[in-house]
């Protein structure tokens, strides 16, 4: 087939080309971009805005060493992504490309990147347990299959160490790693975990390293989640880490700043919060096939940030980390009341009951600060506070199963405070108080 | 309105997004929808703005958003023009329809695709289901717009049959006898005073954006029991009613609007899941499928219908799905019955026309919202209302998500202003677990009248605050300079929270607090806070005093949880008003 092939570039800006006049390009299609001499291939882009006059273009590769002479070859589809059974144990860049040392993956079929809704009646409603070993998520905020959930963290925690300590243990028969303006030292943090869990034979790694086209970094979710939502259409329950996603919606943020859009707060585009639940959505327990778990990673200064506001509002709760620890307070798992009703009878009081404690002793540890907790019951909440931080808020260590997690919490109710100061109902107090 | 026989067309000369431009010759009427045709698909759009060609009267430009997502459209693409504008379809099988939010049934579309693409489109009511139709009109009787022409059944309801509301005064050509018939036959023609003939059939569209008028519009007098004590207590709705839910996210609207489908006492229920999670909405219709409705017995999707244009769906459509619902709810309240829409959330709706006005390059107002938002919001919610001519009512509870958690914002303050009541979700509640984290002191009221008094509301409301006010001191000052009396005070507000406010929505008998159990737990609350008690210190120091306060506290709270979560006969009921007593008088007590 010979492709229409055009050359009337008006503009070349920071990650986008304007062409003059109607190419007769569709929107979302793909054009790729030739040298003028060599007809050498530089790079593909994307119409995303198109007029009479004047058509825009997202370039996937930057726009350093283009020109305006640069030849324009139509290709008449939307940006697709290549899926192979093969691509298990490779590694790949934003647009679906080889990027490791490997040889060419030969793909079996091109997948559609708009990442359609799931039709509502097609899901499931999620009532399978993701177990992770750790009591701060087993016990307080169970994980569920097709959850989407981000760690929230600032930019120095641990919070890659945390995602790829819950991906090593989570039962899934693909995991898909996204990640979006990574370090180098990041990357490799990853393949090297993956490697040493046995789990990279069943682990595809989609990666944009921090100063690589800003429009690969755009495009890499929709990529990663395509073919993610291909094998769990397949029948499997795929896990997708996605970190950072404050990286992604700083370019979607730059991208919107060179289309000259109208910000809505912090520079950010109107549509950040509608960007991320089209992502985030693909997640999902699939009646008759697999399922899509999204753990998400998202940096942030400040809770009211936008992107992390906008994200606690789209994903099904949050995991909060701070100082290295799981923060009950604002950690929430939407999902876990699904689950967490028929596992063992004391899991949602005893829940429920160190909260309610935990939210006492930190009013009390505000007002030591100040000297004005010197009652006997303060006191009582000070030394439960830290012992809860140490024990049940410290994510990394040894796996603990649920039964001896809720064992661990009936030992530090009843090290610190009488029965009927708990808020226990009696029948629990009977059943576990003294055993 | 005029009706054009010959078809307007326009095309595409510029596309962003969901938002395009087109040429057309001819006219175009503000605010109708039109339909694209993309690669041969045909996509739904609706006029938002024209732009008149100067030099040629019978030509323009013409700006609209598409309802779906655009992929592949080009220059040149042609547009028909409808001359109506955006519409609902109204008749029988609305109750227990999943829609999306342009009224296509979810499960018609699952059967040709498990993904939602651009251009699938289903019909929004069943067409081959037979009512059982019976008229109630004759020939050559007179009605007119809204007026019934004969009734279904649909469900436990009489379903009438109405003349569409854009018919004035007509007259009863033909009307078929009882019998069954599907909503695409013809059921009656009626002729209107110009001596033209209209069709009606069970099915007729209304515009959405044009309320159906009342009959006999009233103010809201009776209040709905939501189950919920916080609610309920302090800061009712009415039949009839508005309120703004606000809360950041995790502060638990989610779970209280689940909470409100299972427990709020109405005939009907329209969830608009408005830009919300897809995963919530499926919990209702799947999940909630199976629960009983309160007030019948029956399934509880019965009386149920769902607008879901979740997260995911094309933004333009967000804006529509709130007015259908809003119009379905008109309709069910001109019929005579109670009816709640829930939508959530109200904020998603107002972020949809934000990132419209952004690409149609309005002047921004505050966070970049358009500068009349306030203005649609009022315009929304004043839609709902009481209507003694036709004893219907519609109630609507809008949840606000306030960016950043912070209710300053402009659409949290203009619901504010919108409605009669208002139910702040609070993140320190939450954060302590706290649930239902409604902040009866902040944020939070109604103007409604209640199942208790104003008085006793006040009482209840002081008390908090007072006990709220001693909890600053202590965490300020310390508990040694608070005084044995506002102590005590302190701890009956702590029980009032944690007795009352507090709620299990996990727990099937503590989930759910109808008027009679809530009428014995006021009493049992006004006698708290109304008696002194006097603790026997018996030579005690003031901090041993406190601590003694605090566990006889303790013991009464834990006692009254259980009471809350197993107290069901008669019986049972009753030890509540007697442990108040013992516990007032201090006596040993071995309930």
């Amino acid at each position: 087939m010979i492709r229409k092939e055009i050359n009337r570039i008006s503009e070349v800006g920071k990650a986008l080309i304007s062409v003059e006049g109607n190419p007769g390009v569709g929107l979302n299609h793909v054009v790729e971009l030739l040298d003028a001499q060599s007809s050498q291939s530089l790079s593909f882009a994307k119409a995303i805005n198109i007029g009479e006059d004047s058509t825009r273009l997202q370039v996937f590769n930057g726009t350093q060493g283009l020109s305006t002479k640069t030849k324009i070859r139509m290709h008449e589809i939307p940006l697709t992504a290549g899926f192979s059974h093969n691509m298990l144990g490779r590694s790949f860049d934003g647009v679906g490309e080889v990027s490791d040392e490997g040889p060419q993956v030969i793909f079996e079929k091109q997948l559609s990147t708009r990442l359609d809704t799931l039709n509502p009646t097609v899901r499931l409603v999620p009532k399978q347990v993701l177990w992770t070993g750790i009591p701060m998520i087993d016990v307080f905020n169970t994980l569920v299959k097709s959850q989407k959930i981000p760690i929230f963290a600032s930019p120095t925690e641990p919070y890659n160490r945390l995602l790829s300590q819950i991906a090593q243990g989570a039962q899934a028969d693909v995991i898909i790693f996204a990640g979006i303006g990574l370090k180098f030292d990041e990357y490799h943090y990853f393949k090297k975990q993956l490697s040493q869990s046995g789990n990279i034979g069943k682990t595809i790694m989609f990666s944009h390293l921090a100063g690589e086209s800003q429009i690969k970094g755009l495009m890499l979710p929709d990529v990663a989640l395509s073919v993610a939502r291909e094998f769990a259409d397949e029948g499997k329950d795929v896990l997708v880490l996605l970190t950072d996603m404050t990286n992604w919606s700083n370019i979607l943020r730059n991208v919107a700043n060179y289309q000259d859009m109208i910000p809505s707060l912090q520079g950010y585009p109107g549509s950040l919060y509608s960007e991320l639940a089209r992502r985030y959505e693909v997640a999902a327990d699939i009646d008759g096939a697999g399922s899509v778990t999204i753990i998400g990673a998202t940096t942030l200064e400040s809770l009211e940030d936008p992107v992390p506001d906008n994200t606690g509002y789209i994903t099904e709760g949050q995991f909060f980390l701070e100082n290295g620890k799981l923060k009950l307070a604002r950690s929430l798992s939407r999902l876990k009341q699904q689950v967490n009703g028929n596992t063992r009878n004391d899991h949602r009081a005893i829940m429920t009951a160190m909260a309610s404690l935990l939210a006492d002793a930190e009013k009390a540890h505000e007002a030591a600060e100040v000297g004005a907790a010197n009652d006997a019951f303060s006191q009582k909440l000070l030394r439960y506070r830290s012992d809860f931080i140490d024990k049940v808020e410290e994510p990394f260590g040894d796996s603990i199963d649920l039964e001896s997690a809720l064992d661990m919490c009936w030992d530090i109710l009843r090290k610190h405070f009488e029965a009927t100061e708990t808020g226990l109902s009696k029948k629990l107090i009977e059943q576990y108080w003294n055993k | 309105m005029t009706t054009l026989n010959n078809k307007r067309t326009g095309k595409l000369i510029s596309i962003q997004d969901s938002l395009v431009k087109a040429h057309f010759l001819g006219h175009v009427i503000m605010g109708e929808t039109a339909e694209i045709f993309v690669d041969g698909k045909l996509l739904q759009a609706e006029v938002l703005q024209i732009f008149p060609d100067p030099t040629n009267s019978d030509a323009g430009i013409v700006e609209m958003q598409v309802f779906e997502d655009l992929t592949g459209a080009r220059i040149g693409d042609p547009v028909e023009f409808h001359g109506e504008p955006l519409s609902v379809l109204l008749g029988p099988g609305l109750l227990t329809s999943i829609w999306d939010g342009l009224q296509n049934p979810l499960y018609k579309l699952g059967e040709q695709d498990a993904y939602l693409k651009p251009g699938m489109h289903a019909p929004a009511l069943d067409e081959e289901k037979l009512w059982d139709f019976t008229p109630d009109v004759q020939v050559g009787d007179e009605v007119r717009g809204g007026d019934a022409i004969g009734y279904v059944i649909e469900g436990r309801f009489d379903h009438k049959i109405l003349v569409p509301f854009n018919l004035g005064k007509c007259r009863v050509e033909s009307i078929i006898q009882k019998s069954r018939v599907n909503i695409t036959g013809q059921v009656a023609v009626v002729i209107d005073a110009h001596n033209k003939t209209h069709e009606l059939k069970l099915v007729f569209l209304q515009p959405v954006k044009s309320p159906i008028p009342f009959k006999e519009r009233t103010i809201p007098n009776k209040a709905i029991s939501t189950g919920v004590r916080v609610i309920d207590l302090l800061a009712p709705v009415g039949y009839g009613g508005t309120i703004g839910n606000p809360g950041p996210f995790g502060a638990g609207k989610t779970v209280m609007q689940h909470t409100l489908c299972k427990h709020a006492l109405a005939d009907i229920i329209i969830m608009a899941a408005c830009g919300e999670r897809a995963g919530e909405a499926v919990e209702v219709f799947k999940d909630f499928a199976k629960l009983k409705d309160p007030s019948t017995g029956e399934n509880l999707m019965n009386r149920m219908c769902i607008f879901g244009n979740t997260s995911s769906m094309p933004v333009a459509a967000r804006e529509a799905s709130v007015y259908i619902a809003l119009t379905v709810g008109e309709y069910y309240r001109y019929q005579g019955y109670n009816v709640i829409l829930l939508a959530d959330s109200t904020s998603r709706w107002a972020q949809a026309l934000r990132e419209r006005s952004g690409r149609q390059g309005d002047i921004p107002g505050p966070e970049a919202f358009p500068m009349d938002i306030p203005d649609q919001i009022k315009g929304m919610y004043q839609r709902a209302g009481v209507d003694s001519g036709t004893g219907g009512s519609l109630s609507f509870i809008g949840t606000v998500s306030p960016a950043g958690g912070n209710f300053q914002e402009p659409v949290t303050q203009a619901t504010m202003d919108a409605t009669g009541g208002f139910w702040g979700l609070s993140q320190d509640r939450a954060d302590a677990k706290k649930y239902p984290a409604i902040d009866p002191l902040a944020y939070t009221g109604s103007v409604y009248d209640g199942f208790i008094s104003w008085k006793d509301r006040r009482k209840i409301l002081g008390t908090l605050e007072e006990a709220n006010g001693i909890d600053q001191t202590i965490s300020t000052i310390g508990l040694k300079k608070v005084p044995v009396d506002k102590y005590v005070l302190y701890q009956k507000g702590q029980t009032i929270d944690f007795c009352i406010l507090q709620q299990d929505a996990f727990h099937e008998m503590d989930a759910c607090t109808r008027p009679d159990r809530l009428a014995i737990l006021n009493e049992a609350v006004q006698k708290l806070i109304d008696t002194p008690i006097n603790f026997s210190s018996n030579g005690m120091e003031d901090e041993e005093l406190k601590e003694l306060i605090k566990t006889r506290f303790d013991e009464l709270r834990q006692w009254w949880k259980d009471w809350n979560s197993s107290a069901g006969n008669e019986e049972q009921i009753a030890t509540l008003g007697k442990k108040i007593e013992q516990f007032i008088s201090q006596e040993e007590y071995a309930l």
